[in-house]
């Protein structure tokens, strides 16, 4: 294969959301205004507050240490944090400028940390393992974390570069069928008294949105018949505070509407690691049919008569081409999560539930 | 067309000789660049040298000593004028300093960029009309800033300045390097090699071989002398402080060399400049 062509996730953006993820309290990107622009949208609606240093040509050529000094000054008067991060950008890096100089020099009394990296360092996990390591250094997660999260994140670039992402040349995005036909498949087997396997294997606050595919799949058997077995990545003892919180949150909702996960495995973070387990626990019940939702191809030997359903348009259109013809996308779920403590309906749960309803 | 150096340079032929002087640092390249300048200016033609080092001391011997304000100190103006950021040197040679970071900050490459950029954008070749664009550009082509002096049609004639000092050699096989890439990309070419004699033993030998290894000549032989010295430290060029010197009579023979040799790729004169100069070679 030739290098990868399609635009992919950038490691700036790994790095912030890595630094949410540590429940830092001020991300100040350091480089030009629109750098991260998309992403800070969404991580302030996360609660990170998320700014810029707001380089200019002249502080590309002068340097950019007055800027990053006075927009951490302006951070300390307006927000007050405990904890800052300075994140590099290819501007800032490529230039040399001495950050931790500009943090000695603003000596704002919290703790303020660099994490140094730029877009052009290659995988966006390198990123994210150089927000871990910063982190680590600044007391912010421990040693033991920094190194477990560092592992899953060298399994997740595997993955992808596999069968993911990143493994093909150029993924255009698809939008993919609705989702009629596969709710169709699902309540004919449901209806006809057969066994339907439901896995999520979802990454972080994605799983707020997956999770209602195994809601909407229990209420369709209650409807029509059949059986379901369900598994879920929503281990609460597992990863960064911030994450156990959102499975113990998800947990909690699926219980107040009255429903049981047959199996967790694996905790939000683990997605990369733990489709072996899910796979020996679904073989177990034998199903029918198969339901993967969140990162299909994470669960091994995802195979072409099972149903996918992913957020990422790029992914979905690796899957349809593969001749996983039963693929849909919940696509433009991420910037539906940020910020929201219950589950969040999916497209195909509802069309099923309407089908069930029928 | 709103540039008169940059791209659209490129295929034009308005006349103008657009050089570049490239070579390690501390060479002699502006006093070489300073020195050729004034004798151009001598003989009538327009001049405008550009210096291309954030250290922006180019044109200080043309500028009676003084040091200009740089082009970059402009850069967040909103209202740029091309006369305060240039300033007319002796013989009325326009002296321009591209300017740049402070030593250990920023990008002094991206500098050059924007100070070419804004060059452009005030069209001060169209307002200047010079007959001769002299680039002098900081030591070695150290990244793709560097480089832009000779990109994009800004100059055309790259002269190496070397001395037979080993260091200065290989500076100048680098430097060929890079013209030889650029050459390829259809920008400048090289147009000869300029030795700035610092007395080291076998030295025209020397610098005769890199000319041959690299596929040049050597177009002038400045020899090494006080003088150079003794004006820098009165702030002015030897054309312009020791007239009559031999060193002032290398330097306007040089100053010619360099009329013909770009003569190809420039085209003649304007039309009314060349007749307007009169000039021999001295013995």
């Amino acid at each position: 294969m030739s290098a990868v062509i399609h635009p992919r996730p950038n490691p700036i953006v790994a790095a912030l959301y890595t630094l949410r993820d540590m429940d830092v309290e001020v991300s100040v990107i350091h480089g030009p205004p629109g750098c991260g622009f998309m992403a800070a949208r969404m991580l302030e609606l996360a609660g990170m507050r998320v700014v810029t240093s707001g380089m200019s040509e002249k502080d590309l050529v002068f340097g950019g240490m007055k800027p990053l000094v006075e927009t951490l000054k302006t951070v300390k008067e307006r927000f007050n944090p405990k904890t800052v991060a300075v994140v590099g950008t290819c501007s800032s890096m490529i230039i040399g400028d001495d950050v931790p100089a500009a943090i000695r020099a603003a000596d704002i009394g919290c703790n303020v940390f660099h994490v140094d990296c730029h877009a052009c360092m290659g995988d966006n996990t390198r990123g994210a393992v150089k927000a871990l390591e910063a982190g680590r250094d600044a007391g912010i997660i421990s040693s033991e974390e920094a190194h477990r999260q560092k592992q899953l994140l060298q399994a997740a670039t595997k993955m992808e570069r596999a069968v993911g992402l990143t493994s093909r040349e150029y993924l255009p995005p698809a939008q993919g069928p609705t989702k009629l036909a596969v709710c169709m498949r699902i309540a004919r087997c449901l209806r006809e008294g057969k066994k339907v396997a439901v896995v999520m294997l979802a990454k972080k606050e994605l799983a707020y949105r997956f999770a209602d595919v195994l809601l909407a799949v229990d209420e369709a058997r209650r409807e029509l018949g059949g059986s379901t077995f369900m598994v879920a990545n929503l281990d609460p003892e597992r990863g960064l505070p911030r994450i156990r919180g959102y499975a113990k949150e998800i947990s909690e909702d699926l219980v107040d509407r009255g429903f049981r996960i047959d199996k967790v495995v694996g905790g939000l973070d683990e997605y990369a690691v733990i489709g072996e387990e899910m796979r020996v626990a679904v073989e177990g019940f034998g199903p029918d049919l198969l339901i993967l939702a969140g990162i299909p191809h994470a669960y091994p030997g995802m195979s072409r008569e099972d149903i996918l359903i992913t957020d990422q348009p790029r992914q979905l259109s690796n899957y349809l081409s593969s001749g996983y013809s039963h693929a849909v996308g919940e696509i433009s779920s991420h910037s539906m999560v940020m910020n929201v403590h219950k589950i969040v309906s999916t497209e195909t749960g509802d069309t099923l539930r309407e089908i069930a309803k029928g | 067309m709103n540039c008169g150096c940059g791209s659209s340079a490129a295929v034009q032929n308005d006349g103008i000789r657009r050089v570049a002087f490239y070579g390690k640092g501390g060479i002699g390249k502006s006093t070489t660049a300073s020195n050729v300048s004034a004798a151009l200016a001598d003989l009538g033609v327009r001049v405008m040298q550009v210096g291309c080092d954030p250290k922006a001391d180019s044109t200080i011997l043309l500028a009676g000593g003084r040091k200009s304000k740089t082009i970059l100190e402009f850069i967040d103006e909103d209202c740029r004028d091309l006369d305060t950021m240039t300033t007319e040197g002796y013989g009325g040679v326009i002296c321009a300093e591209c300017g740049g970071p402070r030593p250990g900050t920023g990008c002094a490459g991206r500098g050059i960029i924007v100070a070419f950029e804004i060059l452009d954008e005030l069209g001060a070749i169209q307002k200047y009309r010079p007959d001769v664009i002299v680039y002098d550009v900081l030591g070695d082509v150290v990244c793709g800033g560097f480089a832009m002096p000779i990109r994009n049609g800004y100059a055309k004639d790259v002269f190496i300045v070397t001395s037979g000092e080993s260091m200065s050699i290989f500076a100048a096989k680098n430097i060929a390097l890079a013209v030889g890439d650029m050459k390829q990309m259809g920008y400048a070419s090289l147009s000869g090699i300029i030795q700035n004699s610092k007395g080291v033993e076998s030295e025209d030998l020397l610098v005769d071989k890199v000319a041959e290894d690299i596929g040049t000549d050597v177009i002038a032989r400045i020899p090494h002398s006080r003088v150079v010295r003794e004006c820098e430290s009165e702030g002015v060029t030897v054309v312009q402080g020791r007239p009559d010197s031999v060193q002032a009579a290398c330097y306007r023979n040089l100053a010619l060399d360099i009329l013909a040799r770009t003569e190809g790729t420039a085209g003649h004169m304007r039309q009314g400049r060349q007749e307007e100069m009169q000039w021999e070679k001295e013995e």
